[in-house]
């Protein structure tokens, strides 16, 4: 049977209505699984002022046939049958006829008793309670409060329509009774709407110029661009968020074609796209990779039949596009150089001072990545980018446009002609600004990506910034996520603890935290950030404990040993070889260092194991310095029979401490040379059940 | 439609909303928000409806009067509504009717926005009122000011009256907007635009605004202590003013902004606690 609920409010952000209708399906399938209500179907919909869920839904609880108990059937029942004062008690205290008792054969026995016919409640009653309880529920990441009521939500309410099987359902929610009727568009027709079902529920709203599903929005937005555009052969540049978020502004899209004066075109690519996207939400129109005079908007109309919406954006994108073309004019009077002067009074972060304070450390740190990662050949360019980078902070083009940063400073760069090489660099150093998006293409790009973001971790991290589940006001975890990104795509070597002791250095005494613990932070924080980009790649999560195992080194060293790891994990020589490294490391925990006298071996096999350590260690130790963990592994793998032979020969624990101790110590520095590669006593092999750890955020 | 015409259409109707009409506040604000008629009022328990034409100083958006959409003073037309009325966004919409906007030719959208101001301890949540994709007005569920809680709610509506006027004119330029039948904004402004401009970005003395500052911030510790809250609250606006013109003269470092705004929250946060009975919000 059908159910049909509408709540309707007053326009609700774009990201609440997701989250919201997240909340909505999961809480109705929660409350109507635990009240034993069968759902056929159930969907959830919106529009920016309703949230809606419909489904189909049992008519009510199934009718339940329970046995109770009471006492003991030879207590209950006197020898000749009839009830003992016990038994009669039991029906009392049950409120039932004496005749409906009945012998019931547990195994403990038999106990008098009698089966209970409850009837189930009607799907009716259940939503009754359900539904103000879900809704309530309902949380956002901003709430407000109206009116006079304590009461905080979204935004304000104005109805609950709420209908199962064609009756309203007898709940209210904050005030408001349900009932079967809401409104129509607020402009087109904003008269009563009346519904029984979805059905009939989506067809008059459809009549009252809206239209309740999203995806049917959508379909209608992408529709109608492609008949504006396909006289031009053009196509919009593609912006699925801009998309997904008007499908979820507008109750009737009315896709709105438009064009700007041709003379702005002389305005970068990147400039006219943001124009056009943020503040009035324009889609920009592109024909093989170049931008045409037109844009797209998308307007919550049924039509335009005077031209009125048009020609309203037309002239707001020509006053922007001014605005813009006065800041792109103006802005380049002014050597970036020279703008970067002003940076002392421009604030990076409370307790870290400016951002000249910050271009001054950027320097230091790039030039010490160029240095260590064999890019000197990029460092005199990485260096000259780091000191401008921050420059544009200062333009009006980036106080207009805030999601320019970095862009524009690099297009400014190439206009006053600075070499190629540096104002890339500029350009790029921002990316990437998620996992998803590119590395920067430049090398002296990557250089300062990694060297801003780090700056900037550390630093936050040592005035004791936190990030705590979806709360990371400063950037961090997005930021070490950027770092990861670049060094593991551009393959950067580099030795990450000192790249982090010289950014530290570059701090000096501007941190609240001592250095140490700043460093153990950072390291640790890497870690799990580590973690979650290589299990998100599809690496198991043991074998990425087995990778981190050894700590950072280097992060590429880190990559190179899960996909060692990765790559043997399905040879047979794998398992037999991680059960013997657990042995390994169970045997000498706890065990105090040793040290090896070749003198003291007793016996032929740990002479032989001794051996070919040596020649494994000599062979494997510079493919480890290298980060080839594919082949040293192989070579160490080598190290198994010779062990097994060991093991089967030799009593480690022997009586004699000389040798006890020469044997441990001989097992140590095999440790020692496994971990090198990985921590192989966190792999998880069958028969060893070590539970997985929580997987980090 | 004129300028005074579009402020004669507003008062018109919010008179017929029942807010009292207020007269433009003589201290320098920048926004209709800063003035007593809206931030002591939305404080307390009383009902309240109000609506008045207020000028708003923004030092930093002076273009010298070459820009045709940004000056250093607009005209707010600014509405508050205590507690706010459950219709309260239908009323708005025909507010914009009454002014003879057919609605039903255009695209008007409520854009998730959400308004604060740390000088005055103030926020609120709500949207940008959006007309064929041109802003027209700033709609706010009052949430707190002062640092208190609001309880009831106010809503608070602010029209950029040049913006929604260049709508009605169908103007490009600011400048030639009409103020009535034969006065142009362009002749009430244009001078005053291009002489602050050249005040605010290179004339106004640093060291004069520094000891204004300094000397407005004095008194109004001074005057919190006596208790006389509306006079304390006035050398607060002129201390909010004074540092926006050594915003605009580029002569705040990092530090001494955050420093001077939090002062002034303050002593602004002081005196709504006082005004509410040493209440505080959460």
């Amino acid at each position: 049977m059908e159910f049909l609920l509408e709540l309707l409010t007053e326009e609700l952000p774009a990201s609440h209505i997701r989250s919201a209708l997240d909340q909505l399906a999961a809480g109705f399938r929660k409350e109507l699984g635990e009240a034993r209500i069968g759902v056929s179907s159930l969907e959830v919909l919106a529009t920016p002022r309703r949230l809606v869920v419909a489904g189909d839904l049992a008519a009510g609880q199934e009718d339940r046939e329970e046995v109770v108990t009471g006492p003991p059937l030879a207590i209950a029942k006197a020898p000749d049958g009839t009830l003992t004062p016990a038994g009669r008690g039991f029906a009392r205290s049950q409120g039932i006829d004496e005749s409906l008792l009945e012998a019931v054969r547990t195994p403990k026995g038999e106990y008098l008793g009698f089966k209970r016919k409850s009837r189930g409640t009607p799907t009716s009653e259940v939503l009754a309670v359900a539904v103000p309880r879900i809704l309530g529920a309902l949380t956002f990441p901003k709430m407000m409060r109206w009116a006079e009521s304590p009461f905080r939500f979204s935004r304000p309410i104005h109805g609950l329509l709420c209908v199962f099987d064609g009756q309203i359902v007898p709940t209210a929610f904050e005030g408001f009774k349900a009932t079967d009727t809401t409104v129509g568009h607020r402009i087109a027709a904003p008269g009563p709407v009346k519904a029984a079902d979805l059905a009939s529920y989506r067809a008059a709203l459809e009549k009252a110029s809206v239209v309740v599903d999203p995806e049917a929005r959508k379909k209608m937005i992408v529709d109608q661009i492609e008949a504006a555009l396909a006289p031009l052969e053009a196509g919009i540049y593609p912006d699925p968020e801009l998309l997904d978020d008007l499908t979820l502004n507008v109750e009737h899209p009315l896709v709105v074609f438009g064009a700007f004066p041709a003379d702005f075109l002389s305005l970068p690519l990147e400039v006219l796209a943001t124009a056009m996207r943020e503040g009035q939400k324009l889609f920009s129109v592109v024909k093989d990779g170049k931008q045409l005079p037109y844009f797209l908007g998308v307007a919550d109309a049924a039509e335009d039949a005077k031209g009125l919406i048009r020609r309203g954006n037309e002239r707001v994108l020509r006053a922007r596009l001014a605005d813009a073309r006065f800041f792109w004019d103006q802005d380049r009077k002014v050597a970036l150089s020279k703008r970067a002067a002003g940076l002392g009074n421009v604030l990076f972060q409370e307790k870290l001072g400016s951002y000249a304070d910050k271009t001054e450390r950027l320097k230091k740190i790039a030039g010490y990545l160029c240095d260590k990662t064999g890019a000197s050949d990029v460092k005199a360019e990485a260096v000259e980018a780091a000191g401008l980078c921050k420059a544009d902070l200062l333009t009006e083009m980036v106080k207009e446009f805030s999601g320019l940063q970095g862009r524009m400073g690099g297009l400014y760069a190439r206009e006053e002609g600075v070499p190629a090489a540096v104002h890339r660099a500029i350009y790029e150093h921002y990316q990437p600004m998620s996992l998803e998006d590119e590395s920067p293409a430049s090398l002296a790009g990557a250089v300062l990506s990694v060297a801003d973001k780090l700056d900037s971790i550390v630093g936050g991290i040592g005035v004791g910034l936190q990030v705590s589940g979806s709360s990371d006001p400063f950037g961090l975890r997005r930021n070490a996520h950027g770092v990861c990104k670049v060094v593991l795509d551009r393959k950067l070597v580099f030795p990450f603890p000192l790249l982090l002791d010289r950014v530290l250095a570059a701090y000096g005494d501007r941190l609240t935290l001592e250095r140490p613990a700043v460093k153990a932070a950072c390291l640790d924080f890497f870690s799990g950030r580590l973690r979650f980009i290589l299990e998100k790649r599809g690496f198991r999560y043991d074998l990425v404990s087995a990778a981190l195992g050894p700590g950072i080194g280097r992060i590429t060293d880190v990559l190179g040993r899960v996909e060692a790891l990765a790559s043997l994990g399905s040879s047979p020589q794998f398992e037999p070889f991680i059960l013997m490294a657990k042995r390994i490391n169970n045997i000498l925990k706890g065990v105090p260092a040793a040290k090896v006298n070749p003198d003291l071996f007793a016996e032929k096999e740990e002479r032989d194991l001794h051996s070919t350590l040596t020649v494994v260690r000599d062979n494997a130790g510079p493919m480890i310095v290298r980060g080839d963990f594919v082949r040293a592994q192989g070579i160490v793998f080598r190290l198994q029979p010779v062990l097994n032979t060991f093991f089967e020969k030799v009593l480690v624990m022997a009586e004699e401490k000389n040798v006890r101790q020469n044997r441990l110590g001989l097992l140590q520095s095999i440790n020692k040379l496994l971990l090198e590669i990985a921590d192989y006593s966190l792999v998880v092999v069958e028969g060893d059940r070590a539970a997985k750890p929580k997987a980090a955020r | 439609m004129s300028v005074q015409g579009l402020i004669l259409g507003l008062h018109n109707f919010w008179a017929g909303q029942g807010c009292y009409l207020a007269q433009t506040y003589d201290v320098e604000v920048g926004a209709g928000t800063m003035t007593p008629d809206t931030f002591f009022r939305v404080l307390d328990k009383r009902p309240w409806r109000v609506g008045y034409v207020q000028p708003s100083r923004r030092p930093d958006d002076g273009r010298y009067g070459e820009n045709p959409n940004r000056v250093q003073k607009h005209f707010q037309y600014q509405v508050i509504m205590k507690p706010s009325p459950a219709d309260i966004q239908d009323i708005y919409v025909r507010s914009l009717r009454s002014l003879g906007i057919a609605l039903e030719d255009h695209d008007l959208r409520f854009d998730e926005d959400n308004w604060e101001s740390p000088t005055i301890g103030a926020w609120g949540v709500g949207w940008q009122v959006m007309l064929d994709g041109l802003e027209i007005s700033q709609f706010t569920y009052f949430q707190q000011c002062g640092g208190i809680d609001l309880a009831p709610v106010p809503v608070e509506i602010t029209y950029g009256l040049e913006r929604l006027e260049m709508f009605l004119e169908q103007k490009d330029d600011i400048y030639d907007l009409d103020w009535s039948a034969d006065v142009s904004y362009r002749d009430l402004r244009l001078r005053e635009e291009k002489e602050f401009s050249e005040y605010n970005f290179s004339a106004a003395s640093v060291t004069m605004l520094r000891q204004a500052f300094g000397a407005c911030q004095k008194e109004a510790a001074r005057l919190i202590a006596k208790d006389l809250l509306l006079p304390a609250y006035d050398m607060c606006l002129k201390c909010s003013h004074n540092f926006n013109l050594l915003d605009s003269r580029g002569a705040i470092s990092v530090t001494e902004r955050v420093k001077m705004i939090s002062q002034i929250r303050a002593l602004v946060n002081e005196i709504a606690r006082k005004y509410t009975g040493g209440k505080v919000g959460a």
